[in-house]
């Protein structure tokens, strides 16, 4: 009947591989993801993008079939091949009906084990990723992001973006890929995931004959996990964009690795602070009492190493030094003045009451397991959610949010029409003014 | 839907149960039971949007949704949503063209909240002048997000308002910025009373729930609400058009792109269905023709036919965009020729028939996943009953689509996608001083 936390299984292949499942019982569909466990944290300095580009690379072609191939291949069984780089992590996934799951091992198993690394593609690759960054330099919210964490990270892991710089798009060649895979590929250092209406006894037949063959040359990369020394220094900068209406504002400090035991305090705490929506003090603050942005959140990225703290929203551009004062105020008033019992109570029954329906789909089921396996969090993790939630009183909030909130620490990046913020920015203390790179 | 209890994929059938009720005051209420997941998706949906409005208010009835959290005699502003999150809920609110849809998908067990607090909002609904003046800025700011800072929010705007002439689709939905900003309180207050009432709304609850605790649920805390004689229908038709239109739009841009915009036909025309596969075989994939032609190749960064699939697509005859975005140093003329050029070859040579097999399969496979969804069933079924008046629509889905042929496929091709019927509004980037120069962007 009803289960709302599902049974996990899991099995190690002889070569390493682990393997990890849930018998899914809504719809007749199926997610498998291979997720090597390192990413775009080893994308070395000016290449931005190898560990992406290379996830791509994968399904461009394989010793059996050519893109084209493959993808009428893929896309004749309703199916999608997605790859993607991302922090500590590059995954290839392929979802599709679970009647076609063997088909769909076999076809991932190949492109993850045999890729052919076709020249030509790469020219092809290259002219797509320079078109993609062409458009997305015209997005606001893109360009503030993406110039933020260079500001912020400068040359340390994170501060890329994952996808590829302007900068990388020539640097970047086949050798960077097939190294990249050559490294980080290796079944010791990956697991597969499926979750799919499909008995665990069929997926594991499947796998070891699908997978218990590939091996790899060499060992992947030391996990990136140290937090980086040389920072941006606090203060407010300001990145003029004469053609919008409205400033994006990025603002923001270090944060803690997924690791740290503060974690679930923590998410609390952040809830309270920007995540929770309409729940939370800045949203509550900027846009219900001020009306002055449509939203407003804020992030702690918890990552293998720590990852950064960051409030993003946007305002038209006369409102820019109000609402950054305001963002400010907000934190150092959590910060120093706590939660109320009320506050955390509704944040410890919206974590608890929402955690089962975001397990509705294969998709989402198929995420946690992902996260579970990267940062090590066990395999009862999703049993003792709840508990931990509930588990987490006043005073470990507060602690928390003291301990790692830091509003005197705050760097600010601010994208917009400086002729019409500029002025009110400067009386807020020292304003450094930045180009795009 | 019937559902398997075991791992069968083998007996799964796609179809989805609904129960349906009226209340005596004009309610429609739809019920999906289904007891996989401890939750439920409450959906409100009012058959008004921005097809409703009229020159000078336009972007009131998306306006009117963000006032609909804003407190009522006994909530304040945002209490809503902070109530029902704090019971693990996500609630949100859409405006489309056609409707506005209210939605709490939340655990089952505080279905009874979500629906006192739902009839709450429409009896006690407060509307003040501080409210509305404090959600007109927040819309000015969404608009400025959506659609004056955006790539091409103004761009698109510039197509619907050169394909529509008649039609009130020729506005979009947030609205002109110069009708945002001269909206009165009052305008708001005569909208409600014409729209927000239980005749004019769609009830859906989708989930774990027994169709008549649901009904009694939903009678308990909406039956008292008076009824009120439901809007005149309207009827309005965009005229076949009768030759191309082109348009310019210059603003600062890294791109160079335009778009292509041919009428088509509402979700209730049984053309929709050759329509959405033709738009999949086109561009859903990286096997598609436009994919391969454009893309791949990074001719353009983007050349993707959008047309909203059911149950997305618009009541009224809908708009398929073929957005073409330049891929850096391509001329934008020989892209829009190379492109006329592959649908002349379509409306000579149609598909082939793995062409069409592949776009079968990708539609049988987008909705099997979806309905893993009791948000998604509950939408499925409340805009297939709002836009054609038959709900039990959404199990024919399916084999409406496995219905068509390589034939009607070149047929809506041929009919369709034609010069004629066709708008092409460019975007021609110009320098920050000449943009300037050109007035400013609303």
């Amino acid at each position: 009947m009803r289960a709302p936390i599902p049974d996990i299984y899991q099995f190690r292949l002889p070569n390493g591989l682990n393997l990890m499942g849930v018998e899914y019982q809504r719809v007749p569909w199926v997610s498998l993801t291979l997720m090597a466990k390192r990413g775009a944290e080893t994308d070395p300095l000016g290449k931005a993008g190898v560990a992406d580009w290379t996830a791509e690379f994968l399904t461009l072609g394989t010793t059996r079939r050519s893109q084209l191939q493959l993808a009428q291949d893929v896309e004749s069984l309703g199916a999608h091949l997605h790859a993607r780089g991302d922090w500590d992590a590059t995954c290839i996934s392929l979802d599709g009906l679970a009647e076609d799951l063997p088909e769909l091992l076999a076809i991932l198993a190949e492109v993850v084990q045999t890729p052919a690394f076709p020249e030509e593609e790469l020219f092809l690759l290259r002219e797509r990723r320079r078109a993609e960054l062409a458009q997305i330099m015209d997005e606001p919210p893109e360009l503030a992001s993406r110039r933020y964490y260079r500001l912020f990270f400068r040359d340390a892991p994170y501060g890329w973006a994952v996808r590829g710089e302007p900068e990388s798009v020539d640097a970047i060649d086949l050798s960077d890929l097939r190294a990249f895979y050559c490294r980080e590929f290796s079944p010791a250092a990956a697991s597969l995931v499926v979750v799919g209406m499909i008995p665990a006894t069929q997926v594991e037949t499947e796998v070891q004959r699908l997978w218990s063959a590939w091996q790899a040359d060499s060992t992947a990369s030391p996990p990136y996990t140290l937090a980086p020394t040389n920072l941006c220094p606090p203060g407010n900068y300001l990145l003029d964009r004469p053609e919008w209406s409205q400033s994006e504002i990025r603002l923001g400090h270090l944060g803690l690795p997924r690791s740290h035991p503060d974690y679930f305090p923590l998410r609390l705490a952040n809830y309270i602070l920007g995540e929770g929506g309409f729940s939370s003090r800045l949203m509550t603050r900027i846009r219900s009492e001020l009306g002055l942005t449509y939203g407003i959140k804020s992030l702690f990225h918890f990552r293998r190493a720590p990852g950064p703290f960051t409030v993003s929203t946007f305002t038209p551009a006369r409102h820019t030094a109000q609402v950054v004062q305001e963002i400010r105020a907000v934190i150092q008033d959590l910060r120093e003045g706590g939660v109320s019992p009320q506050e955390l109570a509704e944040a410890k029954s919206y974590f608890t009451g929402h955690f089962p329906l975001s397990l509705e789909t294969p998709r989402a089921l198929s995420r946690r397991l992902l996260s579970m396996d990267l940062h090590n969090l066990g395999l009862d993790y999703l049993k003792l959610y709840t508990e931990r939630i509930n588990a987490v009183g006043l005073a470990d909030v507060t602690r928390a949010a003291q301990a790692h909130l830091h509003p005197e620490a705050l760097v600010a990046l601010i994208a917009g029409p400086a002729a019409l913020c500029q002025d009110a920015l400067a009386d807020l203390g020292p304003l450094t003014i930045i180009d795009e790179n | 839907m019937t559902r398997s209890r075991s791992l069968s994929a083998a007996g799964w059938q796609p179809e989805i149960s609904i129960v349906s009720y009226r209340l005596d005051n004009g309610l429609t209420l739809f019920v999906l039971p289904d007891d996989t997941v401890a939750g439920v998706s409450v959906q409100l949906h009012y058959h008004v949007g921005s097809r409703n409005e009229i020159p000078g208010i336009t972007g009131i009835s998306h306006l009117f949704e963000h006032l609909m959290f804003r407190g009522t005699e006994t909530l304040g502003p945002e209490e809503f949503s902070r109530l029902l999150q704090s019971k693990g809920g996500e609630i949100n609110a859409f405006t489309t063209r056609d409707h506005t849809s209210y939605f709490e998908n939340l655990p089952s067990v505080h279905l009874e909240l979500a629906l006192s607090l739902e009839a709450d909002r429409l009896r006690f609904l407060k509307l003040d002048e501080e409210n509305f003046q404090t959600e007109r800025q927040v819309v000015v700011s969404e608009r400025k997000l959506r659609s004056v800072d955006s790539p091409f929010g103004l761009v698109l705007e510039q197509l619907f308002a050169t394909a529509y002439t008649q039609h009130p689709y020729a506005w979009p939905i947030i609205g002109w910025d110069q009708d945002l900003r001269r909206l009165t309180l009052r305008d708001c207050l005569t909208y409600f009373r014409s729209y927000y009432h239980p005749g004019n709304l769609t009830l859906v609850i989708a989930g774990d729930v027994r169709p008549d605790d649901a009904r009694d649920l939903v009678d308990r805390h909406f039956g008292q609400i008076p009824a009120v004689s439901p809007p005149a229908p309207l009827n309005v038709v965009e005229p076949p058009q009768r030759g191309e239109r082109r348009a310019v739009f210059k603003k600062v841009s890294m791109v160079e792109a335009f778009f292509a915009g041919f009428h088509v036909v509402g979700l209730g025309h049984p053309d929709i269905y050759p329509l959405t596969l033709l738009a999949v075989i086109l561009s859903g994939g990286n096997s598609s023709r436009f994919y391969q032609q454009f893309v791949r190749p990074g001719r353009a960064a983007e050349m993707q036919v959008e047309l909203s699939p059911p149950p997305w697509t618009s009541q009224d005859a809908d708009l398929l965009v073929i957005t073409a975005v330049a891929g850096p140093d391509v001329s934008l003329a020989e892209l829009e020729g190379d492109l006329w050029k592959q649908l002349e070859h379509l409306h000579h040579a149609g598909v082939t028939a793995a062409e069409l097999a592949r776009a079968k399969k990708l539609l049988r496979s987008q909705t099997v996943q979806a309905l893993a969804k009791n948000f998604y069933r509950g939408l499925l079924v409340g805009l297939f009953h709002l836009k054609t008046g038959d709900a039990h629509h959404v199990n024919q889905m399916l084999k409406l689509f496995d219905a068509v042929t390589m034939e009607d496929i070149s047929r809506v091709a041929r009919h369709y996608l034609r010069e004629d019927n066709r708008t092409v509004v460019t975007l021609q980037p110009v320098s920050p001083e000449e943009s300037a120069n050109l007035g400013s962007l609303a």
